[in-house]
């Protein structure tokens, strides 16, 4: 509970001492249970306003600046997160979530602007080139998976001087983040990946994390009175990496099974032996260094954090005191200790490799990680391509009621009835649902776009659920893989609780879920066109044939030619009766 | 037009009404023999992948080594608790899956069923694959006790090992489900159900922890005890309910892996030898389609096809030389082709029957037979319709030629009886029996209503015998057997005391009731082929059977009835197979209660009311 | 015609028969409901109920994809309690809607214009059947069953078009009208109905009236007050919605197809498999094709105009953009009312038999498609393309024996024998 407090305070702490430096990077390291490690990086570099209107940008990477005023774009938000992060292990989110993302990619942003339409045009301009930027397919989202979210989504900046701001969010759930989106987001920093905490960053190492997420958020900062404005950009990394898995060697990563003589018998068991034996699960810490997990040595410090102060500390690590760390430099560091011990930071050398050595350990005490206040889990309920129901369980472990916004973005091709909406409160008969707000999917044109505020009692589970169609596309609009199914963005529920100092909120997200849509025969265009004409010919021509003609009485037309066709086939006919006839 | 107008010329020959008889029959004997030529070479084909994705036997396996030495200590482990309860086994099971830093969660369930209780508990774990984001998993099912009800040693144990070894892979692109179900058709169906949120909350629990949409599910079913056994081939066992099949390109992985890159040989259908002969694949055909007639969960995987989650069962089969290892390595290579998929399976067919384990039959090949089987009632039901339309006997009409042919004399002679009507025609005159030319208005009240009548009457047995005491079944059967023998001629007796039906109602009794067997058999067909030839081949005779005033002729043809009775012949069908006809219906109740099995509807449904609707026309003649 | 007792008797089954329905398998009308077989997404009850909860919480439904339905239903409904808590209001409404077509039906039955009429007196008169048979034809028709334990609005289409022709067949011109009305305004295409039943109008008039009225001021007279009702319809629409949206929203949509959930139809296969260039022509292309069987039949049978509008139901039922099988069941309840034709007929049995395989076969198809996923779309496609050729070939059969009817009258001689046509 302390450690996690005092990081909690560590991180508001951050935010203050950023507002003052220019540029500032920590990365905060933290074991976590099952031999995985929380490390989390964050920069932050400052512009004051006046020098970012006149284009003078000193830390803060010109290219996306200049994106942003082209956009009017006043506050930016964009995430890139892959994998899951598992709450009942690893317990509270970084940063209450308020910096990570759906799997996907996620964006959302103050416009300024005149009118809706304007807000729009802009949006896309700003989607267009922050998917050149970043190599992101951003420039998929369009009017259907674009959303004006009215409750879930607070402006973090200070916007007293700016009017007629537009929120505006998308997200792109199908999106797989790869190395191509974090070399960009490198280039973005001022040391570039060469030097600092930076330098760590390795996309091999990024990307086979359990759970990972990448963050850029633009806001402006004001002093108290709206003063000396800055133009404040934060990244972060966050991601989650199995120590076993990330000290494998690159040109070696199979996970073969251990020679028997290094896995732990259980040798209390009575047939243990020669050829038989129970495994036991390792009790101590494993042992592991940054160069190790991480593929590549920490090259020293970055020149442009500050020499000396809280802002020089650049790497901290959260463990508890008897953890014994060994820091293997050929180069000059310091040490700080924070919140009695379980925090312990270093200021990088210049120049010189800098690498924290973990030995394998045995503890007695465990670091102690505060639960989640809530737990989310969504899926769909029912088979078949025709309709099902979307099931969210939010569990509220914590002895105080929690009130939260719930948000969900749907595609247009899955059709919700909001009549069959239903939240039920397993201990309590009362509706949660306090306010809602829903906007209809229409067809080709916008998704749906439902919030619900809701209030959730201690030490209950609340169950949503809703009905829906699945529509069948033209055959042109099926992507390549039909048959897989369509992503449905993750719904991002934000907890309001009035306790919370910073405006950065606390944010909790969904898995994604896979929509199979009901499927054409993407093979036989044709074939239906001329099928479907010939039935409809043959109704038709029937029709009119018995329409224009007129009858008479079969001994009154000439037999034979004069029918043309018929008479041909009225010879026939009789020919052959005459054959029967004999027989 | 002119050509449908000449063919409604033909249409009033008489002459034509003979020909059906001998057209349906035609029908029938080539629906037959098109399924006997199936087995040949020339007809069927070789199994191919078809799905790019899956690769199989691509990537080298390493379940080797010390996880031998793990797998033994959890076989052990599993043996110790053969004797516990089931809240003991499942913490056991679960603690060990635990170990293994997966989520573990169980789900109680409980059928009644013909007065049993079915009741059990399943125990399940998901890996969380490193790649995935929850939207899409596949299963690894080994049952507790497999079909034959003996304790899945080596399966559990296999399975238990897997998951730990899985867990250290980082290239899971789809969440791994380890389920561990407390028997092989009950336990899965619930689980399946329930995940699928289709179930129903108040007798089974609903689940805890999911995960994404199904792609596929393996299911290992290897019984041996604590100190293993080497076996021989893998029985590959690939039916589901209601006879749906899982994608052909699971089946061919599943072979490909085992006997290409293992090196096991694969056998399917309990056909232990499999000299590629024609008369193995014949046996392997027909009772291929037996199975799948009769519709009954073949195994923990049949629960998962119903929902379109392809799902195959691996048996161990004989003494060889193949160890557990071979066959974990199996499923690893298996995991890895599923892991590969993009798509849901959909490439590969879903309709087909299989020779031998690489060697099939698609849809369009084998389709024909029974929609030749159906069509022959249809072509009857037309021709009695046609006939119904007659007012009474014709004698052998003339056609309408102009008399220069030689078909004069008879012309003239008939002139002399029947009623002729004069058509001129370019000068020449064409002399017609006026009777062909009017058909006479049928009356269509009393056959309809007692043919709707009898198919909602099959409803009272089906209610019957899925909802008796198991212990009461045996009588039961005998008593509804007994009386849906003499139900037709009391029927039969009443009908021609009562309401007096006339030749025709009687001739359209039989049509309509011809009619909907031949539209539900053909219907039936695209769903359950095998189910559709079956019970065609058992009704074939109902074509040919028409009601005469004959009394021994009828007295014989409702003797041959007797026998055809549905109840008769399942008697007799589980008599030739050796089952217990009680533990048949005991299990057909179960499936109609737990797995939704289809089989009865269709016995009570269409069967049995064709067969009902036959001989109260035939018997109908005793009573003339 | 139908003794009092009879009918009462008749019309007390078949609501009992309702329901005993509704009430014994409480989950079978949101299962019939879900069938796209019998509602579609411009007839779903379920959309229908989505409308209600948008239009109760002042959201207009029409601002979304899901309520394709007429806006005056809305209110109407909004009248009865909630269905989903309280079912049993509703059941009766639809029970009743039933009841009333089929006194509709029994009224035209009676009128006796399906035989004889101003210009014209079938040979065949004496063969009919009763207009209680002929409504218990309807309403025990399982497409009925199912339409109205669905819960479809297109019972409510088809109670106003049978109004509409039972009030023509009685000459009643102000009621007509008013129907016809309510029928364009619900389902759009019934509008193509009015020149036949006001024809039959006006003959029906005139026999009454011994002098038949001015024919120019008598069209001009009910089309302007047809516009008229249509107009105050559409005005009184957009007063409750508070916008011209919903022109949009439902004529739009049966117009232009966005929504391609499967039915019974040959449309939604056919654009849903277009390519998109082309979609805007064929679109037109079959909506000309549905308009131009109106002015051929009605020329060509100017005298059995009642035989028109039965006949242009059937190609409803066949050719325009969502069908279920409520339009079948109107079509083929109307049919009886001609049994006189019936002997002319040629290939009923080929007919109703395929249209009997199809209603089982579809259900199958569909299941193999959507579910199972064994089959694909192929399979249930096939499906309705045969049930449209069962149903053509039924109204093409009739058109014929009705053609074949009116030629005995004119050339007696030729009764009973082999025609052809030049």
């Amino acid at each position: 509970m302390v450690s996690s407090l005092v990081l909690f305070l560590l991180n508001t702490f951050i935010a203050y001492v950023a507002a003052s430096s220019d540029y500032y990077e920590r990365l905060l390291i933290r074991p976590l249970p099952q031999s995985s490690v929380l490390t989390s990086f964050n920069f932050r570099s400052n512009e004051s306003a006046d020098a970012f209107e006149h284009q003078n940008f000193r830390y803060f990477p010109r290219s996306l600046g200049q994106i942003l005023q082209h956009a009017g774009t006043k506050e930016l938000h964009l995430r890139f997160a892959l994998g899951r992060w598992d709450a009942e292990s690893w317990g509270q989110r970084p940063w209450n979530g308020a910096r990570e993302g759906g799997t996907g990619v996620e964006l959302w942003a103050w416009v300024e602007a005149q009118s809706e339409e304007e807000a729009f045009a802009r949006w896309l301009t700003l989607t267009n080139a922050l998917s050149g930027l970043f190599c992101a397919s951003l420039n998929f989202i369009d009017a259907t998976k674009t959303i004006r979210p009215v409750m879930t989504f607070q402006p973090e900046g200070y916007h007293a001087n700016s009017s007629n701001l537009h929120l505006l969010h998308g997200t792109l759930p199908h999106e797989v983040v790869c190395t191509e989106n974090l070399t960009p987001f490198l280039k973005l920093l001022p040391c570039k990946g060469k030097a600092g905490i930076s330098s760590l960053l390795n996309g091999h190492k990024l990307f086979d994390a359990s759970w990972q997420t990448m963050s850029i958020d633009v806001r402006p900062m004001c002093g108290p009175g709206g003063g000396d404005c800055t133009l404040e950009m934060e990244q972060t990394v966050d991601m989650v990496l199995d120590i076993d898995r990330s000290k494998r060697p690159r040109d070696n990563p199979i996970p073969r099974p251990l020679p028997i003589e290094e896995i732990e018998c259980d040798t209390s068991k009575g047939y243990n032996g020669g050829d038989t034996c129970y495994p036991l699960d390792k009790s101590e810490e494993p042992a592991w260094n940054l160069t190790e997990i991480f593929g590549q040595p920490l090259k020293g410090a970055c020149p442009l954090t500050e020499q000396s102060g809280e802002g020089s500390m650049t790497v901290c690590i959260n463990t508890p005191p008897e953890r014994i760390l060994q820091v293997n430099t050929t180069g000059q560091y310091e040490e700080a200790k924070l919140a009695s011990d379980t925090v312990r930071c270093y200021k990088l050398p210049t120049g010189a490799d800098f690498d924290l050595v973990l030995p394998q350990q045995r503890m007695t005490t465990g670091l102690v990680l505060t639960g989640p206040q809530l737990f989310a889990a969504r899926s769909i309920n029912g088979h078949g391509q025709e309709r099902g129901s979307v099931q969210a369980v939010i569990k509220n472990p914590s002895s105080h009621s929690v009130e939260f916004v719930y948000l969900e973005s749907l595609p247009w091709f899955m059709k919700p009835y909001l009549h069959t909406l239903r939240a039920r409160v397993d201990n309590s008969l009362e509706n949660p649902v306090k306010e809602t707000y829903y906007r209809p999917a229409v067809d080709r044109k916008r998704g749906t776009h439902l919030e619900l505020r809701m209030i959730i009692p201690p030490a209950s589970t609340l169950t949503l659920t809703y009905d829906f169609d699945k529509a069948i596309l033209r055959y042109t609009e099926y992507p390549p893989d039909a048959n897989r199914g369509f992503d449905v963005a993750p719904a991002v529920i934000r907890l309001i609780n009035p306790g919370s100092s910073d405006n950065k909120g606390i944010y909790l997200r969904t898995t994604s879920l896979l929509l199979p849509l009901p499927t054409p025969d993407f093979s036989m265009p044709y074939n239906v066109i001329i099928l479907t004409s010939t039935v409809m010919a043959l109704g038709f021509g029937n029709i009119f044939n018995l329409l224009v003609r007129r009858f008479v009485g079969i001994d009154e037309v000439q037999a034979g030619g004069a029918g043309g066709l018929q008479g041909v086939l009225r010879g026939k006919i009789d020919s052959l009766k005459a054959l029967f006839g004999r027989g | 037009m002119a050509l449908i107008s000449t063919l409604l010329a033909l249409r009033k020959d008489a002459r034509l009404l003979k020909i059906p008889p001998y057209l349906s029959a035609l029908c029938i004997i080539v629906g037959v023999v098109w399924l006997l030529v199936l087995p040949l070479q020339e007809y069927s084909r070789n199994t191919y992948v078809s799905e790019n994705a899956l690769l199989p036997g691509q990537v080298h396996t390493y379940f080797t080594g010390s996880e031998h030495n793990i797998f033994r200590a959890y076989r052990h482990e599993v043996a110790s608790l053969g004797d516990r309860t089931t809240q003991e086994r499942n913490q056991r099971l679960g603690d060990i899956l635990r170990s293994s830093n997966l989520k573990v969660a169980t789900q109680k369930y409980s059928y009644a069923t013909s007065g049993r209780n079915i009741s059990d508990e399943n125990v399940y774990a998901i890996l969380q694959g490193p790649r995935a984001d929850a939207t899409e998993a596949i299963v690894l099912i080994a049952a507790w006790r497999n079909m034959d009800n003996e304790i899945n040693h080596s399966g559990v144990a296999l399975v238990l090992t897997l998951a730990r070894y899985f867990k250290r892979w980082s290239l899971w692109s789809k969440d791994i489900i380890i389920l561990i179900s407390g028997d092989s058709t009950s336990g899965p169906q619930a689980w399946v159900d329930a995940y699928h949120n289709s179930h129903n909350p108040e007798t089974i629990e609903s689940l805890s922890i999911k995960s994404g949409a199904l792609q596929g599910a393996i299911a290992i079913d290897y019984p041996a005890g604590p100190w293993g056994h080497r076996y021989d081939k893998l029985h590959i066992v690939y039916d589901g309910v209601n006879g749906q099949l899982a994608n052909l390109d699971l089946f061919n992985t599943a072979v490909s892996v085992a006997s290409g890159q293992m090196g096991i040989g694969c056998t399917l259908q309990r056909m232990w030898k499999h000299d590629d002969s024609y008369k193995e694949r014949l046996q392997t055909m027909l009772r291929g389609m037996i199975s799948q007639g009769v519709g009954h969960a073949s195994g923990p995987h049949s629960s998962f096809i119903p929902y379109h989650v392809d799902a195959i069962t691996l048996q161990t089969v004989g003494d060889g030389w193949h160890d557990e290892m071979s066959l974990g390595r199996t499923v690893e290579s298996l995991f890895r082709s599923l892991n590969n998929l993009l798509e849901h399976l959909h490439q590969s067919f879903f309709f087909y029957l299989l020779l031998h384990a690489n060697r099939f039959v698609s849809i369009g090949t084998y389709l024909p037979s029974a929609m030749l089987i159906a069509v022959n009632f249809s072509i009857t039901s037309i021709a009695l319709w046609v006939a119904s339309g007659r007012a009474g006997k014709i004698p052998n009409p003339a056609s309408t030629v102009p008399p220069a042919t030689p078909g004069e004399k008879s012309t003239s002679s008939i002139t002399t009886k029947t009623p002729m009507t004069v058509a001129k025609k370019d000068g020449m005159i064409a002399l017609i029996p006026t009777a062909l030319l009017q058909t006479n208005e049928r009356a269509l009240f009393l056959p309809l209503a007692f043919v709707l009548a009898t198919h909602f009457l099959g409803l009272l047995p089906l209610y019957i015998f899925n909802n008796t005491h198991s212990s009461y079944l045996d009588l039961t059967f005998t008593i509804v057997a007994l009386l849906s023998t003499l139900l037709p001629h009391l029927t039969a007796f009443s009908l021609k005391r009562f309401s007096r039906p006339t030749e025709q109602e009687t001739i359209l009794i039989q049509c309509f009731s011809l009619l909907l067997l031949g539209m539900f058999l053909a219907a039936l067909a695209t769903l359950n082929f095998s189910l559709s030839v079956l019970i065609g081949i058992a009704t074939s005779p109902l074509t040919f059977i028409r009601s005469t005033k004959n009394k021994p002729v009828s007295g014989a043809l409702s003797l041959l009835l007797a026998v055809l009775n549905p109840m008769v012949i399942i008697r007799g069908a589980t008599f030739y197979f050796g089952q217990d006809i009680m533990s048949v219906l005991v299990k057909a109740a179960e499936g109609w209660h737990v797995w939704g099995l289809w089989t009865q509807v269709v016995v009570w449904l269409v069967w049995w009311p064709a067969w009902f609707a036959g001989s109260v026309v035939v018997s109908g003649g005793l009573f003339a | 015609m139908a003794s009092e007792p009879q009918k009462a008797l008749l019309f007390a089954a078949a609501a009992a028969v309702r329901l005993l329905l509704f009430t014994a398998f409480p989950s079978l009308p949101s299962l019939l409901a879900g069938r796209v077989e019998v509602s579609t997404p411009v007839t779903s009850f379920k959309r229908l109920q989505e409308g209600l909860f948008l239009y109760t919480r002042n959201v207009s439904p029409y601002d979304g994809g899901v309520y394709h339905q007429a806006p005056l239903l809305l209110p109407l409904f909004s009248l009865l309690p909630n269905p989903s808590y309280s079912p049993f209001a509703t059941n009766v409404f639809y029970t009743m809607v039933d009841l009333l077509s089929a006194y509709a039906l029994m009224q035209i039955a009676n009128s006796g214009q399906a035989t004889v009429t101003r210009l014209f007196t079938s040979s065949r008169k004496e063969l009919r059947w009763s207009s209680v048979a002929i409504a218990a034809g309807f309403l025990f028709n399982p497409f009925t069953v199912a339409t109205c334990i669905a819960r479809s609005t297109s019972a409510l289409t088809n109670l106003f078009i049978l109004t509409a022709m039972a009030k023509a067949s009685q000459g009643a011109t102000i009621t007509f009208v008013l129907s016809m009305a309510m029928a364009s305004y619900l389902a759009m295409h019934p509008v193509l109905l009015f020149p036949p039943l006001l024809i039959l109008c006006y003959d029906v008039q005139s026999t009454k009236m011994k002098a038949s009225p001015h024919t120019f001021r008598f069209i001009a007279t009910h089309s302007r007050r047809l516009i008229i009702a249509l107009g105050a319809l559409l005005y009184l629409s957009k007063l409750l919605t508070g916008s011209w949206d919903f022109l949009g929203a439902t004529y739009g949509v049966r117009l232009l197809l966005p929504d391609l959930t499967p039915n019974v139809g040959l449309w939604w296969y056919f654009f849903t498999e277009m390519f998109d260039s082309f979609r805007e022509f064929f679109l037109g292309v079959f909506w000309l094709h549905v308009a131009s069987y109106m002015p051929g039949l009605t020329i060509r049978l100017r005298k059995q105009p009642l035989f028109v509008a039965t006949t242009l139901t059937g190609i409803f039922a066949i050719f325009t953009p969502y069908p279920s099988i409520a339009d079948a069941a109107l079509y083929l309840s109307l049919v009886p009312v001609f049994r006189h034709l019936f002997p002319l007929m040629r290939y009923t049995f080929l007919a109703s038999s395929s249209i009997l395989y199809t209603s089982f076969l579809g259900p199958a198809f569909y299941h193999l498609w959507i579910y199972a996923g064994s089959g694909n779309a192929n399979f249930f496609y096939a499906i309705t393309l045969v049930w449209s050729l069962g149903l053509s070939v039924i109204v093409g059969d009739s058109l014929y024996a009705a053609l074949r009817d009116e030629l005995d009258v004119e050339r007696p001689e030729l009764r009973g024998k082999e025609v052809k046509r030049i």
